[in-house]
């Protein structure tokens, strides 16, 4: 009878077991939601040059990102979350990268980025990062500037600058025999800034320059450059190439016997660089955004992961730069207690982090990490199948960073 | 330093750069103008000839085993290709089909050779006869440059005795007249375009192995030096062999005093020349107009 009239007002056994297990569903619904929320990743977007001229520096971004990836998740990852890269191509060109980084908010749902190549990237992204609530942190930006005139918010640099670079390079070359210097750069944003903060630097230094060039991005042929140098009768010249067009003007400057004319001493010397070039490379001088022989627990911990994990390899300065900045990203959010980029920007300001380059300070002002200065000679060391960087000199940070929201120095 | 020893340091600067122009602009003109096909996979032939030939020169320590083995590599690469793919497209008589394909094996040569060899630069150092430099007017010059000016001069006039000279040559620029004529009376055309498209690969391949003491072999030489070609190429006249040399020399002085006396303008200055040169002779310096 009962069931009868169950049956007669249409609540049939059936329906009753679907409604229940809704019910059911609904009402724990929100506790699963929780642990999915505990589980999911955080992702962080790798924005970087894949294809294209700078592919190597962007190769070794995504080395140093899948190492990362492995050891954080392998210890519990970051606040009781594994961590992901997304990673894109920008090919090394400023509108692609905004594209790329519009993707990963849109698409992808991730609002931290690091990885970006150059300098100019850094720029045409930045001005986008309040409207997409996104954090960046850059690992290997030079341009002084983007600490300078165009300070955001929202980013912040891990990583030493061009001109904290050219600074550590005057002040080692204050006291040596070469008066005057020639200088040659890549004509875009970072070569511009480099060079622009080396003539300051070296000037303010009592030396004079007595010329300077900026060659296309893309340029094969430096004879005329080269020309250009010989002809200037500098005894010193500071170079701020990187990448492919680094190691033409090396390969170039060696086959004119450059080097046993004029000191040539560069910005940021690049393993990738000593490798393609050999021998030749020994005797290069100059700065060294992170060299991998530096020693401190943390580097050794580094360097012995990397090199376990790709073997026969050195960790290059953008490695090395990168693992700083995702280390420095991290504590940043353990303090924070969130991914939210407002909180990261809140916790990361004042920071100070024991990193693979020494204590290194996220100032508040501007933004801009205070890292070590380091200057280096490119070596033959027995037992290294290739020659290495050999550290001549550390500069404390407050010796080199500059003046906050600046780009200069005023003592 | 004087005024002449500048032109003449410059002059040969330009000419060293002419000559590594030269060899991958003047495959490209030679495989136009025989078949008619834009081959947009030269880049990576060239770029597939320096990898090669970094992995010959490292392990045989010798530049010129590399010089002569790697170029053959990649002809047979080129001979490969044509035989199996792009000999079926000839009866279509479709460029956009031309295009598709050899920018398929240049997307598949750039994968392979970054699978191969992976994303690091590789670097060959310049043999040890060529190291150094010779005094100009009390100015250093790389014996290496001077190496390449030589070798670019010959492989030019020896290209160019062959088309004009030989008997192949000669049926090989009856081809490019008229393929059908050329077929009708017993000569093997088949057998023309794949020597052609080989020895085109082939000299792409010598500019890559050439160019790699210089720039080191890395991802993406292809792309920085298939553009110059192709300016080269169109400057010349599209085909011409004889444009071809005419054409790299130009750009070459282009390049090298432009960077010298407009450094902003080093690189726009050459597609400057281009427009200036196809305003005036819209079929290039040598070429005819279609």
């Amino acid at each position: 009878m009962a069931n009868k009239n169950i049956e007669q007002s249409g609540f049939t056994r059936r329906k009753m077991i679907a409604g229940s297990a809704a019910a059911v569903s609904t009402l724990a619904l929100p506790a699963y939601l929780n642990k999915a929320t505990a589980a999911t990743a955080i992702k962080i977007g790798i924005p970087t040059v894949i294809t294209g001229g700078y592919a190597v520096l962007g190769s070794h971004v995504m080395r140093t990102c899948k190492l990362v990836e492995k050891m954080r998740n392998a210890s519990g990852g970051v606040l009781g979350r594994p961590i992901e890269f997304v990673f894109k191509d920008t090919m090394g060109k400023p509108a692609d990268a905004v594209r790329k980084c519009q993707e990963l908010v849109e698409r992808d749902d991730c609002r931290i980025f690091t990885g970006v190549v150059v300098s100019s990237e850094a720029r045409a992204i930045m001005p986008k990062l309040e409207e997409w609530k996104a954090f960046f942190i850059s690992h290997g930006n030079g341009d002084g500037q983007l600490t300078a005139k165009h300070y955001v918010d929202n980013f912040f640099r891990a990583n030493t600058s061009a001109p904290m670079g050219a600074r550590a390079l005057a002040l080692y070359l204050k006291d040596g025999k070469e008066q005057d210097y020639f200088a040659i750069g890549s004509d875009y944003a970072w070569g511009h800034s480099s060079v622009k903060a080396f003539t300051s630097q070296i000037t303010s230094a009592g030396k004079t320059m007595v010329g300077s060039v900026f060659a296309p991005v893309g340029t094969k042929d430096y004879s005329t450059y080269i020309t250009k140098i010989l002809q200037s009768k500098a005894q010193g010249c500071y170079v701020a190439l990187q990448g492919d067009e680094g190691r033409a003007f090396y390969s170039q400057a060696q086959q004119y016997g450059l080097a046993e004319r004029v000191q040539m001493v560069t910005e940021i010397v690049a393993q990738a660089n000593i490798r393609a070039l050999g021998k030749d490379s020994v005797g290069l001088l100059g700065s060294s955004r992170y060299p991998f022989t530096y020693e401190n627990d943390a580097n050794k911990k580094f360097v012995s992961a990397f090199q376990a994990e790709y073997k026969d390899e050195i960790p290059d300065w953008s490695d090395g730069e990168q693992y700083q900045a995702l280390d420095i990203l991290f504590k940043a959010m353990e303090k924070a207690d969130s991914d939210e980029a407002k909180k990261i920007v809140a916790a990361m300001e004042g920071l100070e982090v024991n990193s693979v380059k020494g204590a290194t300070l996220m100032r508040k002002c501007d933004h801009q990490g205070e890292n070590q200065g380091f200057i280096v000679k490119v070596t033959e060391v027995p037992g290294q199948s290739e020659p290495v960087p050999k550290i001549l000199k550390i500069y404390s940070r407050d010796k080199i960073t500059p003046d906050c929201r600046a780009t200069t120095y005023s003592s | 330093m004087e005024t002449l020893t500048f032109l003449i340091i410059q002059s040969l600067n330009a000419l060293s750069q002419a000559s590594l122009l030269f060899f991958i602009a003047s495959g490209l003109t030679l495989i136009f103008g025989i078949m008619r096909i834009i081959n947009f996979a030269h880049g990576a032939l060239y770029m597939l000839g320096a990898y090669i030939g970094y992995t010959l020169a490292m392990s045989t320590g010798s530049f010129v085993f590399a010089l002569v083995v790697a170029p053959i590599l990649v002809a047979l690469v080129g001979l490969a290709f044509e035989s199996s793919l792009l000999r079926r497209l000839y009866k279509r008589q479709d460029g956009g089909a031309y295009l598709m394909i050899t920018f398929g094996l240049a997307v598949i040569l750039d994968e392979a050779i970054k699978l191969i060899w992976g994303a690091d630069p590789k670097g060959v150092p310049t043999p040890d006869l060529l190291q150094g430099v010779i005094i100009i007017l009390d100015f250093p010059f790389p014996k290496y440059r001077i190496f390449l000016i030589l070798l670019g001069i010959s492989a030019a006039a020896s290209v160019w005795f062959f088309l004009e000279k030989t008997r192949l040559g000669l049926l090989i620029r009856a081809v490019s007249q008229n393929s059908e004529m050329v077929s009708a009376l017993g000569t093997d055309v088949t057998f023309i375009r794949r020597l052609v498209f080989a020895i085109g690969c082939g000299l792409a391949a010598i500019g890559g192995v050439l160019a790699t003491p210089m720039v080191t072999a890395f991802l993406g030489m292809a792309s920085s030096v298939v553009i110059d070609a192709f300016v080269i190429v169109i400057i010349g006249g599209m085909g011409s062999f004889l444009g071809s040399i005419i054409g790299s020399v130009l750009v070459a002085f282009v390049q090298v005093f432009g960077a010298y006396y407009v450094p902003d303008l080093a690189l726009a200055i050459m597609y400057m020349l281009m427009l200036a040169i196809l305003v005036l002779r819209p079929g290039g310096l040598l070429g005819k107009e279609e």
